[in-house]
């Protein structure tokens, strides 16, 4: 098993997953000829390359073996894309500022000091400057809350 | 002369209030970033690539230009001060500038890399006016099957000199492609891998990207381990003295001369400059055990040759339009969403765009010495912000630099999408640059592809018969074949040892 759980194993089935994903998505687009390409010619060809390319990264870390994967901590990572979510989200709805607090509140859960006066004085640091920056400075067209200004 | 005539309307373009206002917040942009660690270049301009879509076109790509080489002066000053390199570039200046810090030489050794990199900038410019004309004339005359085995070199080389593993590498560089393929197919109006989604029909937005794979994954990854702070130390006097100047003079000019060489190549760039001149001082000195210990030469010749090359990486990218590292994919995209094509076109088209910004990068040059120089004890204050302040910002940032692309929330899930395949890459030790590289030159390459084989009948020997072409590509396969050797494989995996 440990075997398997490497690095180079790993990425060599990505790679397989990709271009088999493609592949299978791309199945409707028509081939076409050399001469008179249609548009799935090219996405064809990249496919197979990607697919050969996994295959043989997969058995040269079969044959040789390679590093193995460190252990993935959970927590930056999924509070960190819950956080980006979260602003996509609410930034249209609410706007920017209930937006961020959100976000930058999850964020700073995701590190491993988390005092609450620091990330109420870094929101309060952020929403001023952003304001300042992309609605006042730049002119965007977003809503700093939505409904009231 | 001519080249007279070009440098004075390169002048009177960089010396407009505007631009010089706009090279000026990109130093200071740079500098930041250079002296911040956890953010690089990459994330930073992707960032700010919706906002330059506000600017005029040389505006923005001066700002962009000024990031780019004033992250290397930035990331020297953290890596002298502090041992923490800001940037990949100046991981080298650590070795002997952090410990000149510590004799007391800190201001010295500051003084030495900013006077340094500003020299090799200035020569570094003074080649891409040299050699920008000729270049472009040459592309001029490549046809679609010539352009497109110059792009299969530029990405081979790229991949072979500037990653880890090459196989790897490779099927980055092909999976860039695939995503580049995204959106409508030009010459058919064919859906391709829309999944029916109308903000995909126009391709993917590689500004998300980049965000996500450069910025949102190394910001996890620091999460993860947990940067540490040492005490900034104090910088003392400016000044070096006599027998310092006297060993950093031939330093600085050996990596000017190698910095400007290989950032030229594809896939060079600022960091296998900073390394390679470190290697070389190390060979040439008479009393090699010295360095690790503070020695002048080791801090003077690799920052001098990392800025160097960040300049004349500029050169493949605006006369053939082929980017040589990440940072100059994202420049093709800022022209691109200006609406310009990059290519040898840009020069004898957009005339002013092309010389201003590169006398532009030479006042730029000159800010950053007084930027980095007299204005050191701010960048040091800097240094005391403890990440857990940065790393939302950061994410922030990213955000509504998403959205502002074109005001929909649709790019913000796509930085979050990517910023797990990001991470995804990280933890494989898959590189994410041949991958941008792949996607920014992806739909390029399959136009010129498609070209030549239209023009050929059909038949793939278009490919050889035309002797650009050909040349090219027994360029791209002695370059594959040589990393097959096994003693050139063994070489390469110390050089990258050593960076790791």
């Amino acid at each position: 098993m440990n075997r398997l759980l490497t690095k180079d194993f790993l990425s060599g089935l990505m790679f397989v997953a990709f271009g088999l994903g493609a592949l299978y998505v791309g199945q409707h687009l028509a081939v076409g000829t050399p001469v008179r390409m249609g548009p799935g010619y090219v996405p064809r060809m990249l496919s197979f390359i990607m697919l050969a390319l996994g295959v043989l990264i997969c058995i040269v870390a079969i044959v040789s073996g390679s590093e193995p994967v460190e252990r993935p901590k959970w927590k930056p990572i999924t509070l960190v894309t819950i956080g980006i979510v979260c602003f996509a989200l609410l930034f249209e709805r609410a706007g920017l500022i209930p937006a961020l607090i959100v976000l930058v509140m999850i964020a700073s859960l995701a590190g491993e000091e988390f005092k609450l006066t620091e990330v109420i004085g870094n929101i309060v640091v952020l929403s001023v400057l952003c304001t300042l920056v992309f609605k006042v400075g730049l002119g965007m067209n977003i809503a700093v809350v939505q409904g009231i200004w | 002369m001519e080249l007279l005539d070009n440098l004075f309307l390169g002048l009177s373009v960089a010396f407009t209030f505007q631009n010089l206002t706009y090279a000026l917040l990109g130093c200071m942009v740079g500098t930041l970033i250079g002296v911040l660690p956890g953010i690089g270049p990459v994330a930073t301009i992707a960032m700010l690539l919706p906002i330059t879509f506000h600017l005029p076109p040389t505006a923005s790509l001066i700002m962009l230009a000024g990031i780019y080489y004033g992250a290397q002066y930035g990331g020297s000053t953290t890596s002298i001060l502090v041992n923490l390199p800001g940037e990949a570039s100046s991981v080298v200046t650590c070795l002997d500038g952090y410990q000149m810090a510590r004799r007391g030489r800190a201001g010295a050794a500051l003084s030495i890399s900013a006077v340094g990199s500003f020299f090799a900038g200035t020569i570094g410019t003074i080649i891409i006016v040299i050699f920008a004309e000729p270049l472009t004339r040459m592309a001029q005359k490549f046809g679609p099957a010539d352009y497109c085995s110059l792009m299969a070199l530029g990405l081979v080389a790229a991949v072979v000199l500037a990653s880890g593993s090459i196989t790897k590498a490779i099927a980055m560089v092909f999976l860039g492609l695939l995503f580049g393929l995204v959106g409508t197919d030009v010459n058919t109006g064919a859906q391709r891998f829309t999944f029916d989604i109308p903000e995909l029909s126009d391709g993917i937005d590689f500004a998300p990207i980049a965000m996500g794979l450069f910025g949102i994954a190394e910001i996890v990854v620091n999460l993860e381990k947990h940067l540490e702070r040492s005490g900034a130390i104090k910088v003392g006097s400016l000044w070096p003295t006599r027998e310092e100047i006297r060993r950093a003079t031939p330093a600085i000019l050996r990596g000017t001369i190698l910095g400007s060489l290989l950032g030229v190549l594809p896939g060079g760039g600022p960091t296998l400059g900073a390394f390679s001149a470190y290697t070389l001082e190390k060979k040439l000195s008479k009393n090699p055990g010295e360095f690790g210990k503070g020695a002048v030469e080791g801090v003077a010749s690799p920052e001098a040759a990392n800025n160097a090359a960040a300049q004349t990486s500029f050169i493949p990218m605006l006369t053939l339009g082929i980017p040589s590292n990440a940072v100059m994919a994202l420049m093709v995209g800022a022209m691109i969403i200006q609406g310009i094509q990059p290519g040898p076109e840009v020069m004898t088209k957009k005339p002013d765009l092309f010389w201003g910004m590169i006398v532009s990068m030479w006042i730029g040059n000159a800010m950053l010495v007084i930027i980095n120089l007299p204005m050191i004890g701010m960048w040091v204050k800097l240094l005391t912000v403890p990440y857990r302040f940065l790393a939302p910002a950061i994410l922030l940032f990213c955000c509504i630099g998403a959205y502002s692309l074109q005001n929909s929330t649709f790019h913000v899930m796509q930085v979050a999408i990517f910023g797990v395949l990001g991470y995804i890459f990280v933890k494989l030790g898959c590189e994410g640059a041949p991958f941008l590289l792949g996607l920014v030159l992806g739909p390029q390459m399959e136009e010129y592809f498609r070209r030549a084989m239209l023009l050929s009948r059909g038949d793939p020997m278009v490919f050889i018969e035309r002797p650009i072409s050909l040349g090219l590509l027994i360029a791209t396969a002695v370059l594959l074949a040589l990393m097959a050797l096994p003693s050139i494989k063994k070489a390469r995996e110390e050089a990258f040892q050593e960076e790791g």
